[in-house]
């Protein structure tokens, strides 16, 4: 046999498995233009739905009168809320417990609030039938702050549960109140503040901003009035989810709905959520028997699709005088928006916020966070992050600089010293969680050696005696930042979205001639799952690489999974596929006993191979047990190859990094560069290491965005005043510097193969690193905080405060 | 929003203040107007085409005029709907002063808006609301620098 010639090391390397970097199979239709998007489906008959929204940020809606667009030649329909509400379909139920309208039900509570549905022959059409739906709205005092929106007199948001004392998570203290969620111990952590040698206090602004991905939200609706069967093409994050709420919701049978979510362009986090427009596609659909399209456009996407972050974070952080760190205070104004529809598990209002004692060995913490209604659109969701994960970093990371200067001492050395020690894990956070692995010192040390840290702070310093001697206008920033994650929701006992449970899924079928296809209840928007999901199998089933097919998205044929968010593919169905492949090698050994004439335990695994103990001339292939499983009636044994399963993780997998930007920063223009950026990942074992940098990349691009530039603003009449890519800071290869990308490897102890995810982690951790370059640039002229996004305008006006235009 | 500025016209203040009260001068100035009438003693409901970037619409609205310290002095307030495109609303101050046979209009006008012409960014709305008002200043100087009778 030609095998016999290769060592294992070449045939390993010939599955492209682990580790390999392999090229994305994705991007031969992507760079061809042949992805199949939501916009690219065409069905006969198709009809097309758009939204009339909002001019207004709070109104009473007095009459909605559409006879003129009815009246438009190709008008099909124009639903309002009272079409709805005979189905009870109205209002819908949030992921967060709240309910949101479908239609504006009597009165708007945000800008682009969908208050009808046109539907027409064409696109074109329904837009001008749009404009044709005259609305009378009543205006009413808006409130887009969230502190004006908890005072007394503030005006009352949702009428609908002005009275209701008790939310979906515990009592309600005002009517613009959703929720309060403690974590921690106040007494012991108040009684630290009260005594510690050092207390550092800050507002820490974490601004409102949006995933804007490439592609927006949409769908297609098509019920089959002949068959019952409704079948739903979209963008959406998590198939099976949607298939399951669409259920409850609309009453249909569980069995007669399809999901399917074909390529996406980006998820980000925004396409978690139900939106008004697919509940009025598939209602569309129902009463003209006709499939309905409905797909965003930019505008509609920032200004009614779930935003991210708006986190007003008040911190005090105790030390002591030599710079150990004894306690940590925190309390959270949330800004929802007008209705609750964060995208958290059901037990966590604000997501895993209390993450926020970050890479530290804090003793004691405490954490509220309050939840306000405003009259903002809706959202909340992980925009590139676990659910709130990169609030809690960004909150960590400055209060960590914040506390340097109040200590007068280097921040890198105050982390240092403050970091979980290796042989402290597993961990157990003073909030509530057990840290899985972890080498922070290790990681750091490597970091700083790699950008000459010390070097850095020399150049630093002359160029501030240079600056205050006139010789330059330019200030040169070092933003440090290490964070640790927490990714993979999660376990069931304690993670679930609507109460189903955060598990995953792998189905796996091995072909007669030894290929297969494996199919995960995950959905890639761009992660490449498809590629690196292969990778886990071949090198657990020694099958190449390229003879598995990945699919994901088709609710009637995957098996049920929670959906790709929140870096959870990798850790919990990529843990399922793993542990699917592992039956299914079970099994094989048992063949390959059979065919070799041994028992079961004389055989042992060889890359792609079973081989007789101490005789490695006598083996079978993986491929000739293939087919011996489907052409031999083996006692004991059923046919086929085949195994599924749901993997429901013991832990949450908690990777980290060392992040540092240098910055230069030009004081009389506010403009800024980044002249280096070093990102260290360490995201335990390494599937596919092209993939894993080409993630930092893009998650780093979306933290540059966020810290730099983009923001969802409203004024004070509730407009969003960035609602184009004009005012959208989405940045060009112009702004985007060239990263450096590092690793260390911790493997996670609980995951088959030691994985933790990665593709959110830049994010989580490039946002405080940008940010802090900017502080840190400013440090030695007095800055403390000054809130992002740090555009030019806010750096200019930051120098201009300092005194530095003088 | 703010506005302010200051236009010389050649022409007393008497008939100055008269063609801001002549329904058929301001039709024929502010840009995109379809249709102006009095319905009242200083009262107006006007159709404005508007486009600002991306966003055209037809703006219907009413305009009241309040002249107890004419003409010295008077004040508008106004608002204009545009369905779709958002809504207008908003009032002026406006001084004329005599200076010879000429006179000088102050206006300081502060103007709120909302739905997608206001998303559009105020740099762009800031500059075309300047753009519109130096249009229509410069076609009522040229309006009331024909002779009397025109």
């Amino acid at each position: 046999m030609t095998d016999q010639t290769m060592t294992p090391e070449e045939r390993a390397a010939s599955l492209e498995g682990m580790g390999c970097r392999r090229k994305r199979v994705e991007d031969v239709r992507f760079t061809q233009g042949k992805g199949n998007y939501v916009d690219d489906i065409k069905l006969p008959g198709m009809l097309f739905g758009a939204f009339v929204r909002s001019p207004y940020a709070h109104a009473r809606v007095k009459s909605i009168n559409a006879d003129a667009a009815k009246a438009l030649p190709g008008v099909v329909a124009v639903l309002t809320a009272e079409d709805l509400a005979p189905l009870g379909l109205h209002w819908m139920p949030t992921l967060a417990g709240d309910k949101q309208m479908v239609l504006a039900d009597g009165k708007v509570l945000f800008q682009g609030q969908e208050v009808a549905f046109v539907v027409a022959e064409d696109r074109y059409t329904a837009a001008d039938a749009v404009e044709l739906v005259e609305v009378e709205y009543e205006e009413l005092p808006v409130v887009t702050d969230p502190f004006r929106a908890l005072e007394p007199d503030a005006p009352v948001l949702r009428e609908d549960i002005k009275d209701q004392k008790e939310g979906a998570h515990g009592p309600r203290k005002h009517h613009n109140h959703i929720f309060t969620w403690e974590q921690g111990d106040r007494e012991a952590t108040e009684k630290v503040l009260e005594e510690a040698d050092v207390v550092a206090e800050e507002m820490i602004y974490y601004h409102r901003t949006h995933p804007c991905p490439l592609e927006t939200c949409g769908c297609v609706a098509s019920m089959d009035k002949v068959t019952g069967k409704l079948t739903v093409w979209g963008t959406f994050q998590a198939p099976h989810a949607i298939r399951t709420v669409v259920s409850l919701i609309s009453g249909i049978a569980e069995h007669n709905i399809r999901i399917i979510s074909p390529d996406i362009g980006g998820g980000f986090g925004n396409k978690v959520g139900a939106y008004p427009g697919y509940v009025c596609s598939v209602v569309a659909s129902i009463v003209t028997g006709r499939p309905v399209k409905w797909v965003e456009n930019r505008m509609e996407n920032l200004m009614s699709t779930a935003f991210a972050r708006d986190y007003w974070m008040k911190g005090r952080i105790a030390a002591t005088k030599d710079g150990r760190i004894t306690g940590l205070w925190c309390h959270v104004t949330a800004d929802h928006g007008g209705f609750d529809a964060c995208a958290d598990p059901t037990k966590f209002p604000a997501g895993f916020f209390n993450i926020c004692t970050g890479s530290y060995d804090i003793p004691v913490a405490y954490l509220c966070v309050d939840g306000v209604y405003t009259n903002k659109a809706p959202g909340g969701v992980a925009y590139r992050c676990s659910f709130r994960v990169t609030e809690a970093a960004y909150f960590i990371e400055r209060m960590i600089e914040v506390l340097a200067i109040e200590l007068g001492m280097d921040a890198a050395e105050l982390r240092r010293i403050n970091f979980i020690r290796k042989d402290q894990f597993p961990y157990k956070s003073a909030l509530g969680w057990e840290y899985d692995s972890g080498d922070y010192h290790t990681a750091w040390e490597k970091a700083l050696k790699a950008v000459d840290y010390e070097g850095l702070r020399r150049e630093q310093a002359q160029r501030i005696e240079e600056f205050k001697a006139g010789k330059t206008r330019k200030l040169l920033g070092i933003g440090l930042s290490h964070f640790t994650e927490i990714v993979g929701a999660g376990p069931v006992k304690n993670c679930d979205i609507l109460g189903l449970g955060m598990f995953d899924s792998c189905e796996i079928r091995i072909h007669p001639t030894g290929s297969a296809i494996a199919r995960l209840g995950t959905i890639s928007q761009g992660q490449g799952h498809a590629t690196t999901f292969a990778q886990i199998l071949a090198s657990e089933l020694g099958i190449p690489a390229s003879d598995i097919t990945v699919e994901e998205g088709d609710t009637d044929t995957a098996p049920y999974g929670l959906g790709t968010y929140g870096s959870r593919s990798t850790p919990v169905a990529g843990a399922a596929t793993a542990m699917a492949a592992r039956k299914i090698r079970a099994k094989a050994q048992m063949i390959a006993a059979y065919l070799l004439e041994v028992h079961d335990d004389d055989v042992e695994w060889d890359v792609d191979r079973f081989v007789v103990k101490g005789n490695p001339e006598r083996f079978k292939t993986m491929k000739e047990i293939a087919f011996a499983a489907y052409n031999q009636a083996i006692p004991g044994l059923e046919p086929g190859l085949e195994a599924v399963s749901y993997y429901d993780p013991p832990n949450m997998t908690y990777p980290f990094r060392a992040y540092i930007c240098v910055m230069e920063i030009d004081v009389d223009t506010g403009e800024w560069q980044v002249r280096q950026f070093y990102a260290l990942d360490d995201c335990g074992t390494r599937i596919n290491p092209m993939i894993i940098e080409g993630q930092v990349h893009g998650g780093l691009t979306e933290a540059l965005a966020i810290a730099m530039g983009q923001e969802i603003a409203y004024d004070e009449m509730g407009n969003v005043k960035t609602g184009t890519l004009m005012d959208f800071f989405i940045p060009t290869a112009w702004e985007t510097p060239n990263y450096i990308t590092d690793h260390t490897v911790t493997p996670s102890p609980h995951h088959p193969i030691g994985a933790k995810g990665v593709g959110e982690s830049p994010n989580v951790g490039g946002v405080p690193a940008f940010s802090n370059a900017v502080h840190d640039a400013f440090r030695a002229f007095g800055l403390r905080q000054a809130h992002m996004p740090h555009d030019h305008w806010r750096i200019w006006q930051i120098a201009e405060n300092l005194g530095l235009h003088a | 929003m703010e506005l302010t500025d200051e236009i010389r016209v050649p022409a007393p203040r008497d008939r100055v203040y008269a063609a801001l009260n002549d329904p058929e001068i301001l039709a024929r100035c502010i840009p995109g107007c379809e249709e102006l009438k009095a319905t009242g003693p200083g009262e107006y409901e006007a159709k404005v085409v508007l486009k600002i970037g991306p966003v055209k619409a037809r703006f219907g609205g009413v305009v009241k005029l309040d002249d107890t310290n004419a003409p010295e002095a008077f004040s508008l307030t106004g608002e204009g709907k545009g369905g779709a495109a958002g809504f207008a609303k908003g009032g002026a101050d406006v001084t004329l002063t005599e200076d010879g046979e000429e006179t000088v209009l102050r206006y300081t006008a502060k103007v709120e808006i909302g739905g997608k012409i206001a998303q559009l960014g105020s740099r762009l709305i800031a500059g075309t609301a300047k753009k519109l008002s130096a249009k229509f200043f410069s076609c009522f100087a040229e309006e009331l620098s024909q002779p009397a009778a025109g």
